[in-house]
């Protein structure tokens, strides 16, 4: 039967496997994401543009999309700095534990973000193993602060993760021929081995960027989820969805949707570009 | 008198350099000097220390003992940025972010050079390496030829105390590489800077040596003019290495080299060896005239009688291998150009004379211990 089959198709020249495929997977795929996502855009606008702009320009909203913005450009940028530096020494060097340090930088994408929030909350917290030592005044947990340690804490190991191959295929003789050319170590850095990490940052620091905008997990637990004051938007989204405000979480989960689909897209096709860049 | 002195100014020499990696030994008691405006080639094949010798210089790697000196100055303890040394690296090496000019111009922007002075430079290297029309171009829009013209001119721009040049055509095909080695060959001879180059490839050895220094695991066997290493090797391996050689073995005996029922006159060669001693008698292919036994002209030394057992025609010239009548019965290899085949025409089975033009001696080591060598 198969092989009468893959006969016709073969004298029609015709592959009846290819749009039945592409129809199975695009039929699994709509209930599961593409639905879903659709929903969002459907429900957000069914009262109108009015009422969706009216919803987004709230000020707790505002507050938590700014808020959401802030502690994750603090974040990227700690990460995409600390991940290069950490990718230069286990690239560069050969030392002992140098495999368990990598496995230890890359441990928190294994860690569920409720227990990265955790264990800041137990750590940090105002009863907490280093936070009872704290001042009142100097308490981190509970405040933006918090949301910019757990942040840090479930990006870790994203730049890192991007930089580090890119580090390890660069090739030594780039460093070698801009020493013997008389740089220093800084400056070949700077002038060589940076030029050639641009891409790789910009994906790292993008990837970081995009996966902290979306944090809850561990946010939940260590910002204490003040409206106005330590709620970032994913968190508004909950909290609205909680009180009922159907419309306003939609709102949020409309503008965090874009910025993903954004985000992603750059990723996607700028990829080539950065490469040849 | 003027012009000697000049002659004999050293740029670079390397003195008792060795060298292990771990247990390894990879340079033993390395010792050489290149005079100014002098291209020496370093051959040798893959892991006998060549890449070693041009990192220690450069300052990539420290000689476990021994010492690096820079036109004068001890540079052994110098990190590779304050040497001034410009390397060739067989990638390139070409930042791929920067355009040509750039590529040229960085070595002058890390001294602080002020930038007309580097625009007016980066113009006459590019001018130099005929890159004119590329100037704006990222390395990798370059033919390796082109890209490893840049690599030289970017490696002039600060007045290298001497270029170091590691496999330079080791990326490129057969026909590329013959016609970038003579203007290599031609750009060094003008622009009079020392250059030291490394190859296992014995053709470009002997196309781009002022002097050539034949490395074999680690020991530097001879270093001396490509005519010499070629026609007066000093050691087994050199003879071998360079080229396709004969080896027989003899006996030294006052002035003259014995093999079975022939003497060789030796009397320069022979000096340095004791009446008794066993040598090896070496000679190129070409040195060996083949004649009916009755027509040997007396300008050849008698080697001995020999049966033809092949003859190959390989282009320009014909490759025969003799079995000489000895006791070993030992094959030589002989080459011949076409005018003498058509003179002496050969067939296999043919009983002819083998006399020789040239030939060198050497000790016979009988420990392979004592020098790795090739046994023809």
């Amino acid at each position: 039967m198969s092989a009468n089959l893959s006969t016709m198709r073969h004298v029609h020249g015709f592959d009846l496997v290819k749009p039945l495929s592409l129809a199975a997977m695009i039929a699994i795929m709509l209930p599961l994401i593409l639905l879903p996502l659709a929903s969002i855009f459907i429900f957000g606008t069914s009262k109108g543009l009015t009422s969706f702009w009216h919803a987004l320009t709230a000020p707790e909203a505002i507050f938590a999309l700014q808020l959401s913005l802030v502690t994750s450009f603090w974040a990227t940028l700690f990460n995409v700095i600390f991940g290069l530096f950490a990718a230069y020494v286990l690239s560069k060097y050969n030392f002992w534990g140098r495999n368990a340090l990598f496995v230890i930088i890359s441990l928190p994408t294994a860690i569920p973000t409720a227990v990265a929030g955790f264990s800041l909350l137990l750590l940090w917290g105002p009863f907490g193993i280093l936070g009872q030592y704290l001042p009142p005044e100097m308490q981190i947990m509970f405040t933006p602060y918090a949301i910019i340690l757990a942040n840090i804490f479930v990006t870790f190991p994203l730049a890192f993760g991007v930089i580090k191959p890119v580090f390890d295929t660069m090739s030594h003789s780039f460093e070698e021929a801009s020493a013997t050319m008389g740089a220093t170590r800084w400056q070949t850095f700077w002038h060589i081995t940076l030029p050639g990490l641009r891409g790789a940052i910009f994906s790292g620091a993008l990837l970081t960027f995009a996966r902290s905008v979306g944090e809850f997990g561990s946010t939940i637990l260590v910002s204490g989820n003040l409206a106005g004051r330590t709620q970032t938007a994913p968190l508004y989204i909950f909290a609205k969805f909680n009180e009922g405000q159907v419309e306003a979480a939609n709102a949020i989960a409309i503008v965090l949707a874009i910025f993903s689909f954004l985000i992603f897209s750059i990723l996607f096709f700028a990829r080539d570009w950065l490469e040849a860049e | 008198m003027g012009n000697a002195t000049q002659e004999k100014q050293i740029a670079v020499s390397v003195r008792n350099v060795s060298k292990k990696f771990g247990k390894t030994p990879v340079l033993e008691d390395i010792n050489f000097e290149v005079a100014e405006g002098e291209t020496i080639v370093l051959l040798g094949a893959s892991g006998s220390g060549k890449t070693t010798i041009l990192r220690i210089i450069a300052g990539l790697e420290t000689p476990d003992s021994g010492s690096v000196v820079l036109h004068g100055k001890d540079v052994t303890n110098l990190p590779a940025r304050q040497r001034g040394t410009g390397v060739i690296f067989q990638s390139y090496a070409l930042f791929p972010k920067m355009t040509v000019e750039k590529n040229i111009g960085y070595g002058l922007r890390l001294r602080g050079t002020p930038r007309n002075e580097i625009k007016e430079s980066v113009k006459r290297l590019i001018e130099l390496v005929h890159l004119e029309e590329h100037s704006h171009k990222r390395p990798s829009q370059l033919s390796g030829g082109q890209q490893q013209r840049v690599a030289i001119a970017r490696a002039l721009a600060y007045n290298p105390e001497v270029l170091l040049f590691d496999e330079p055509f080791g990326a490129l095909d057969a026909q590329i590489r013959t016609t970038l080695r003579r203007e290599i060959r031609a750009l060094l001879k003008s622009i009079n800077v020392p250059s030291i180059f490394i190859t296992h490839d014995q053709e470009e050895a002997l196309e781009l040596g002022d002097r050539i220094g034949v490395l074999n695991s680690g020991h530097l066997e001879q270093i001396d003019t490509p005519f010499n290493v070629y026609n007066k090797p000093e050691t087994e391996f050199v003879a071998t290495f360079l080229g396709a050689a004969n080896l027989l073995i003899g006996v030294v005996y006052e002035g003259k080299i014995a093999l079975e029922k022939t003497y060789l006159q030796a009397r320069e060669e022979a000096k340095e060896f004791q009446n008794g001693q066993s040598v090896k008698i070496v000679f190129r292919p070409e040195d060996v005239f083949l004649r009916k036994p009755e027509n040997l002209v007396q300008n050849y030394q008698e080697l001995a009688g020999g049966t033809v057992e092949e003859v190959n025609f390989v282009g320009a010239f014909e490759r025969v291998i003799v079995r000489l009548d000895t006791s070993t019965r030992q094959p030589i290899i002989v080459t011949r150009p076409k005018t003498e085949t058509l003179i002496f025409p050969l067939e296999t089975g043919q009983k002819v004379t083998a006399g020789l033009v040239r030939f060198r001696v050497i000790p016979n080591f009988t420990l392979a211990s004592e020098r790795a060598g090739k046994i023809l």
